[in-house]
């Protein structure tokens, strides 16, 4: 036994899994200890990117330093490259302007170019009123970037009078450590306007619940049932057999959704989703426990405890359950997975676990799906969660193939 | 050939019996919610309406479907009857369609995404763990274990990245839907060019994320194999190293083929869900609809097609497999 | 003397393990093979018997890699060749090998006539299917071996006839040498029995010009073999004809194999069963003097330090050991 765990912890591809596993156990673990804000808190707005989003009006209040620093080109830069190319393109064919005079990464002079050569009067020969419009409204757009035309902070007076505080210059800045109010959003926010990271440490540790209980569920069964297959024969085998194969070519995916659909929303709360999908993983243990037991009853040390005769129960746990154990333990592993794979697909159907006090990875891609997030743009709202399905499923799978080498030595390469 | 009529024989019957279990879970399992099934469906269903007496005929039509008045096992040979006369009862989302026709339909797209897509996933997740495992070198260490991250992914999960990537940001593929809104379902090349063009996205998610776990199976498979005493004794006679190859990956893949069938039904799950992603007029779109909206005939109508069509192809792979397998008929004759 | 088929000199090859270390598996190894006579090689399991046969192969696969000495067969040295050729010209045609448990060693799903095909292209890629399927019949009936055998699968045949079927299948090119390796020690008696039977009739319908026998089953070489060897951790210890091999063994180690043996033969019947104790030396780091020294009866001080070489006589024996004859005389004596 202490040899074998020796060689566990010894197969790269276990300590990989093994590693990124545990790195995301410990962050479910102490992130929230860390982090104490409520993951369902809904603190933002719709898909708030990710970000430091700190107050206005403290930064108004605060100190003010004055910077030398040309604050208008930094505004230039975010023309975008299809508006620098219009303009590119507009002063090439009529503005007189030879290409080899346009630096298009340069906004700047591409921006002095365009406001010497651009008139709205100008012979656009080709262009259709619409296009001619558009350039119209760049050429204001660049006009109002560049204006330095003062901001101003206006308080009431006691008539209710806005009265004129003091401008705003151009080149006043202030240092965000003197500004006490922000916020900051490692991966934005959700649909609800919470915190994506929060949100998301928390949901990973109720997927890794409901998949601990469905594997457990799932393996608990299914060793169960191959142990008595296995062991028992004859009959009592011929139909367990006849169940598990049943069930394992019906797609266990349907039963899932005909089980959930039909225990109601009001019902399925996290752990129930968590028993019914362990309830229709079983065959695929029950298969492996099984095929190992038969392989093992007629061993010599089973037959020689059945002449000593000891009871079947005894038999089972102490003869033949030890050498089982590395299936099981496989098994398992691999059930987990699954598992939180189930859920995050019966979430996407609606027929997830129905809860508004926890999140699962699930439910947060379901949300992400009916807001729209990918046609929005709201990357953060989906890739994380997709991501941290992938880890976990591949970190298990990982330590599951470690330890299938282990046990099975001809699998070694 | 007798051997093989036996066997044969043996596997139509079985499948006809499950086939009679997952007919009869299709029916049984809902109706063994609690409380009163037709009234606590007929509320929901009628939720939002307003209307007395449209309120009245939904009730009317879920007692007649249901007929819950009977006894359970009247119930059942209804149903069953029912369902040979190809009557799937009537939809109460999509009212007055009847279920086989929003079936009939849903069911092609599907088939015709899924199949190619899951074939050819298994196909080159075969010969990319083929390759891995004689020539090794990047193919191994490098590009087998990135699709197998891949292959980690849950089918819905490659669908939203390509449908956010290649869709919304790249814009080069549309996002949803089997084809232009603006076109009809008729034999044209526009049409069939519209179609392909929407085929692309659902189709790759499913197949990307096919491949990893079939190369690694069939990488270990082919070592297996490569290290056979066959192969040894092959070379031993002065064979060619190309013509053992090709034993050797022929015998690979038969575990494989088996492996096919067996993963069958999760594949077809989470391809599923991928065609929700997209909109994709297949059944995974009409299942989700049905969902939400409490059409309990529709459900089932939907679930039993799908398990319908895993049985199929379950059986259609075991059948392949006896004529492959040498080692079947050989026990057979015994 | 007859032609020589097979000529072996001071052949040396090692297997490298996983750490990279070494393991000498065949040292200094020499003999000769007439045609039409057979040689058997005798040893305890892990001796290097396999290791030789394959060796002689000429074919070195990973881990197996060749370190010095020269194999001719038929005049052809074919230590100089390169692989690529060894497998075109030399391996399956020359010289053939019919492997441990040969049962194994067909291809589940690969019908025998197509294996046959495969083979008799490998050599001589214009062969018609139709001549190919001739001699395979031809051959099959003369070796006794039934000839729907051909159309079936291995999975169809049982462990004898699988056996009898790879020595056929081996032998198809009529080899000037056959390596035997075990060929009967994972069947039944009778089957044993049929698989001798058809190694002697190829030898003697010429089909296969010289044999090698390696078993560490010691009463069937003396009613197959015309001269058995001895190996002892990877060296070849002595050597002689069959008849004194059994009755007159010299090295202590030979003795001590043919003391082993429970046989009803007259003449062996009334000698004492032995058995010897210890375990062989550890081949990665082989000793300098005699690899049998620590299990020897009759080892004095130098047999482990002073390195032995092979005593050749002039009636064709040969033994690797410090003694002299006389000097085993005595010895043996006290028994």
């Amino acid at each position: 036994m202490k040899n074998m765990i020796k060689q566990v912890f010894h197969s790269p591809k276990f300590i990989i899994g093994f590693i990124i596993f545990i790195f995301m156990l410990l962050t479910i673990i102490f992130y929230p200890l860390i982090v104490r804000a409520d993951p369902l808190n809904m603190i933002g707005g719709l898909f708030n990117k990710p970000g430091t989003y700190i107050s206005v009006k403290d930064v108004v209040q605060t100190n003010e330093y004055s910077l030398k620093i040309n604050t208008v080109s930094a505004k230039l830069n975010s023309i975008s490259e299809e508006d620098k190319k219009s303009m590119a393109d507009w002063l090439i064919r009529f503005g007189n302007v030879k290409k080899s005079e346009i630096n298009i990464n340069n906004a700047t002079s591409l921006v002095n170019l365009w406001n010497e050569n651009y008139k709205s009067t100008a012979e656009q020969t080709g262009l259709l009123a619409a296009q001619k419009q558009g350039y119209m409204r760049l050429n204001d757009k660049i006009k109002e970037l560049m204006s330095n035309a003062d901001v101003y902070i206006a308080t009431k007076d006691n008539n209710g009078e806005l009265e004129s505080k003091a401008p705003l210059d151009s080149q006043a800045f202030v240092n965000t450590n003197d500004i006490l109010n922000e916020k900051t959003f490692i991966l934005g926010t959700d649909n609800f306007g919470r915190d994506v990271l929060t949100e998301l440490v928390s949901a990973m540790g109720t997927s890794l619940k409901i998949g601990l209980v469905a594997g457990i569920t799932a393996t608990l069964i299914g060793l169960v049932l191959g142990l008595l297959s296995g062991y028992v024969g004859g009959t009592l085998d011929d139909f367990i057999m006849f169940v598990t194969n049943i069930f394992t070519v019906i797609p266990s995916f349907i039963l899932l959704v005909l089980i959930s659909f039909s225990v109601g929303q009001n019902a399925r709360g996290v752990m129930l989703t968590a028993c019914i999908i362990g309830i229709t993983s079983w065959p695929w243990t029950t298969r492996s426990v099984r095929s190992q037991v038969i392989s093992l009853r007629n061993r010599d040390h089973v037959n020689l405890s059945k002449l000593s005769g000891h009871s079947l129960p005894r038999i089972i746990s102490t003869d033949i359950l030890p050498y089982v154990a590395s299936y099981v333990v496989m098994a398992f592993i691999l059930q987990i997975s699954s598992g939180i794979l189930a859920e995050a697909q019966l979430s996407m159907l609606g027929l997830g676990p129905a809860t508004t006090k926890v999140s699962t990875l699930g439910l947060m891609m379901n949300w992400a799906m009916a807001y729209k997030a990918p046609l929005t743009g709201a990357w953060w709202a989906f890739v994380p969660v997709i991501l941290a399905i992938t880890l976990i499923s591949f970190s298990l799978n990982l330590m599951n193939t470690g330890l299938d080498q282990v046990f099975n030595p001809q699998l070694r390469d | 050939m007798k051997g093989y009529k036996k066997y044969y024989f043996n596997k139509v019957i079985w499948y006809v019996l499950t086939l009679i279990v997952a007919v009869g879970l299709n029916f049984l399992l809902p109706r063994l919610m609690p409380g009163n099934p037709v009234s606590a469906i007929a509320v929901r269903a009628s939720n939002g309406m307003t209307d007395q007496t449209a309120i009245q005929k939904v009730y009317e039509e879920y007692v007649k479907t249901f007929g819950i008045n009977k006894p359970l096992y009247v119930q059942f040979l209804q149903f069953v009857k029912n369902l040979f006369r190809g009557d799937l009862g009537v939809s109460f989302t999509y009212y007055p369609r009847t279920v086989s026709d929003i079936l009939a339909k849903s069911v092609w797209w599907t088939v015709c995404l899924q199949l190619p897509a899951i074939l050819v996933g298994w196909l080159l997740g075969n010969i990319l763990g083929a390759v891995a495992a004689y020539i090794k070198g990047a193919w191994d260490k490098a590009i087998l274990p990135a699709f197998l991250f891949l292959s980690n992914m849950p089918a819905f999960g490659m669908a939203i990245l390509l449908l956010f990537f290649f869709g919304v940001y790249l814009k080069w593929f549309p996002t949803s839907l089997g084809y232009g809104y603006d076109l009809n379902p008729n034999v044209s090349l526009q049409f069939i060019g519209s179609v392909i063009y929407h085929y692309q996205l659902p189709f790759w998610s499913i197949v990307l994320i096919t491949i990893g776990g079939q190369a690694i199976g069939m990488r270990s498979m082919s070592i297996y194999e490569l290290n056979a005493d066959y192969v040894k004794y092959s070379r031993f006679l002065g064979i060619k190293d190309r013509k053992v190859v090709k034993y050797v990956f022929r015998n690979a893949m038969l575990p494989q083929i088996t492996g096919l069938a067996l993963s069958l039904g999760t594949m077809v799950g989470g391809a599923l869900v991928a065609e929700i992603i997209f909109s994709y007029p297949g059944l995974g779109t009409t299942l989700l609809a049905a969902i939400t909206g409490r059409d309990y005939p529709l459900i089932s109508g939907c679930t039993l097609i799908i398990t319908i069509m895993v049985l199929i192809a379950n059986l259609a792979v075991e059948i392949l497999y006896g004529f492959i397998d040498p080692r079947v008929k050989a026990a057979q004759e015994e | 003397m007859g032609k020589i088929m097979l000529q072996v000199n001071n052949l040396n090859t090692k297997y490298i393990t996983r750490q990279r270390e070494g393991v000498y598996a065949v040292n200094d190894v020499s003999l000769i093979i007439e045609e039409g006579k057979s040689l058997g090689i005798a040893g305890e399991s892990g001796c290097g018997k396999s290791t030789l046969a394959l060796s002689l192969m000429g074919y070195y696969f990973s881990p197996l890699h060749y370190i010095s000495g020269d194999i001719i067969i038929d005049g052809r040295n074919i230590s100089s060749m390169k692989p690529d050729d060894v497998r075109k010209q030399v391996l399956g045609n020359e010289i053939a090998y019919i492997p441990q448990a040969a049962m194994n060693a067909l291809n589940p799903t690969q019908k025998i006539i197509s294996l046959i095909q495969d083979v008799i292209h490998a050599h001589n890629p214009k062969a018609s299917k139709k001549d190919i399927s001739d001699l395979a019949k031809e051959r099959f009936e003369l070796l006794g071996l039934p000839s729907e055998v051909l159309q079936k699968h291995s999975v169809e045949l049982s462990g004898g006839m699988k056996q009898r079927t790879v020595i056929a299948i081996s032998t198809i090119l009529s080899p000037k040498v056959l390596i035997a390796d075990e060929p009967s020690s994972a069947l039944d008696v009778s089957s044993q029995k049929m698989v001798i039977k058809m190694l002697r009739n190829l030898m003697e319908k010429g089909l296969i010009k010289s044999m090698i026998f390696i078993t560490h089953e010691l009463p069937l070489l003396y009613n197959v073999t015309n001269d058995i060897m001895v190996m002892y951790a990877g060296q070849m210890v002595e050597k002689g004809s069959a008849k004194e091999m059994v009755f007159d063994p010299r090295h202590p180690y030979s003795k001590g194999l043919m003391g082993a043996i429970i046989v009803p033969e007259a003449g062996i019947k009334n000698r004492k069963l032995t058995v010897i104790s210890g375990t062989p030396p550890n081949l990665k780091h082989p000793p300098e003097g005699c690899r049998y020294a620590q299990r020897c009866k009759f080892a004095r001080t130098e047999c482990s330090i002073q390195k032995v070489e092979e005593r050749n006589f002039s009636d064709g024996r040969m033994y690797r050991c410090l003694y002299s004859i006389e000097e085993f005389k005595e010895a043996y004596a006290y028994e």
